[in-house]
């Protein structure tokens, strides 16, 4: 699978997580610890798996 | 002094600061088409980082996602972080965007799809979409602003007269220098945007007695409130894939914020433009977030969700200064919505609607001067929207600013299947994406209006179950621009491979 395809599966993978972990596992966990922290945790790992793709980018500058 | 007076002279302050930003941006303007609706693709990382931020985040984030969580807890906070999130896919959609923009002029985002489906209806279809659904979007925006003004100002100062002071903003900022004028306020304002919003909620943690004790007293207080489905019964599933679903694709389906993509001047440019974003976003949502949760500890039991922000602004513990500016900081986030809708559908309608269909020999002149009577034009239809809906008893305003605001973002909604198939799908077609467009589009009013929802969907979820199997089902039946399409997509894969995009 090309580096593409992967960044496609780790995108479809962290949203598979965003509906699975607070509806199914945090459910019944009433603390900033629960789905309050998951969430903020989650967004930061997407944001630095979006790092990690576009520092990589290259070109000629104008 | 009163209140009034310092609102007034902020609000003066503020005006003076971004008709002195925009009007230092016109000594930069050059002439034509692309320098006027793109800066000639030539902004920097810094200022693209910022004008993107400002035009994605509207008053809709201290005000409407601070009352949403006051209302229905956490889930509000996963809504707003899924967008983010959809924004990995600018990982994908960024370099694309800006090397056809590049390659084959393209002025929008809509004329990208009338060239790549060698048809001028896509286009014309997908801005007709963007008109239907961003003006009301835009006027919601106004109604922000007046409701704003006239909450801290104690009633002085009429709605209709902050509705009026954002029009007559929104169309300086646009008018003066196109996008450069857009862009440089835009980066002013995403600075008081995000500068007084942190600065109001360190006022507030503060007076709760520091980030531990607030969190101590949110979990005591309303454990209810933090899990998902919340105890009240909200979020559920289909409620956050509703709402959610729409905004994960907000980066491609929005034209005002796509056609951004396409003015960063380097490489270099896209990534501080990705990166500030995101950094930005992130922090931005967190704050608002955190304002409606500490609105729930200072300020319980409001009838109005809306009125979270207000009535914390109207607390004794913020100071009548730092609240002024505060209302000055949502302004800005309005107003830097409003200007790039504006300017975008200006765009749209001179090059997709005027050039693509009333005159395709127009001269580049005559684009752009139709291009600038479209702006004030936009702006006033905005104006006398916003006007009619402030008219309204208070139940019918509570009515109609939500659910324009969903209807608008499932409605643009219903462009990203023929976005997606311009880029990844060679077998994708016109009809496909003019069919898919209108029935998707169609099908999200007749549900937003009836407030039908078969199995607890959303509209904007039914809407693009529909619209895709609608793109996929009329391409495989109709002929698609096979050369453009191999020629199109074919040089991307060369120039991605090139650029380490891939």
């Amino acid at each position: 699978m090309t580096k593409s395809g992967w960044a496609w599966v780790w995108f479809a993978f962290l949203l598979a997580l965003d509906i699975a972990i607070p509806w199914y596992v945090l459910t019944n966990v009433e603390k900033i610890s629960g789905a309050f922290l998951f969430w903020i945790v989650w967004a930061v790992a997407a944001i630095i798996s979006a790092f990690i793709v576009f520092l990589r980018w290259r070109g000629v500058e104008r | 002094m009163s209140a009034a007076f310092w609102v007034w002279f902020g609000i003066a302050v503020y005006i003076v600061i971004g008709l002195g930003i925009a009007l230092m941006a016109r000594r930069r303007l050059g002439v034509g088409v692309s320098e006027f609706f793109l800066g000639n693709r030539s902004i920097g990382g810094f200022v693209s980082a910022l004008t993107y931020s400002a035009t994605t985040y509207s008053a809709f984030m201290m005000v409407g996602l601070a009352g949403l969580t006051y209302l229905t807890g956490v889930g509000a906070l996963g809504f707003e972080l899924t967008y983010l999130c959809g924004i990995f896919m600018m990982v994908f959609f960024l370099p694309r965007f800006w090397l056809v923009g590049k390659k084959y002029g393209y002025i929008s985002p809509m004329e990208l799809l009338s060239d790549r489906y060698q048809n001028k209806g896509v286009g014309a279809t997908a801005a007709i979409l963007a008109l239907v659904f961003l003006v009301p979007y835009g006027a919601v925006q106004l109604l922000g602003v007046g409701y704003l003004m006239n909450g801290v100002s104690g009633g002085t100062i009429p709605v209709l007269a902050g509705i009026g002071i954002a029009v007559v903003c929104a169309i300086a900022w646009s008018s003066i220098a196109g996008l450069r004028s857009v862009a440089w306020t835009d980066a002013f304002q995403a600075l008081v945007m995000i500068i007084t919003s942190a600065a109001v909620l360190g006022v507030v943690v503060a007076a709760l007695g520091g980030f531990g004790a607030f969190f101590s007293r949110l979990e005591e207080a309303t454990p209810g409130l933090l899990t998902v489905p919340t105890a009240g019964g909200s979020w559920s599933i289909n409620m956050f894939i509703g709402l959610s679903l729409p905004w994960l694709f907000f980066l491609i389906s929005n034209p005002q914020v796509s056609q951004r993509l396409f003015i960063p001047k380097s490489v270099t440019a896209m990534k501080q433009m990705m990166g500030g974003f995101l950094v930005f976003g992130l922090i931005y949502t967190l704050i608002s977030v955190l304002w409606g949760f500490s609105a729930v500890l200072l300020v319980p039991g409001l009838k109005n969700a809306d009125l979270a922000t207000p009535s914390l602004l109207a607390l004794p513990i913020i100071p009548t200064g730092l609240a002024i500016v505060v209302m000055l900081g949502i302004t800005a986030a309005a107003i830097s919505t409003i200007d790039s809708i504006l300017l975008t559908l200006s765009s749209v309608w001179a090059r997709d609607i005027h050039k693509g269909l009333i005159n395709p020999r127009v001269s580049e002149r005559g684009e752009l001067r139709v291009g600038q009577w479209v702006i004030p034009i936009m702006a006033i239809i905005a104006f006398i929207f916003a006007w009619w809906v402030a008219g309204q008893p208070g139940g019918m305003l509570n009515l109609m600013i939500a659910p324009l605001s969903a209807a608008a973002s499932a409605g643009l909604l219903m462009a990203v299947p023929a976005i997606f198939g311009a880029f990844f799908w060679k077998r994708a077609t016109a009809p496909g994406a003019m069919v898919s467009c209108i029935a998707g589009a169609i099908l999200v009013l007749i549900l937003q209006v009836t407030g039908w929802r078969p199995m607890g969907w959303w509209p904007g979820t039914w809407g693009f179950i529909v619209c895709v199997v609608l793109f996929i089902g009329v391409s495989l039946a109709t002929r698609p621009p096979r050369e453009k399409a191999e020629e199109f997509i074919g040089y991307l894969r060369e120039a991605l491979k090139k650029g380490n995009f891939s």
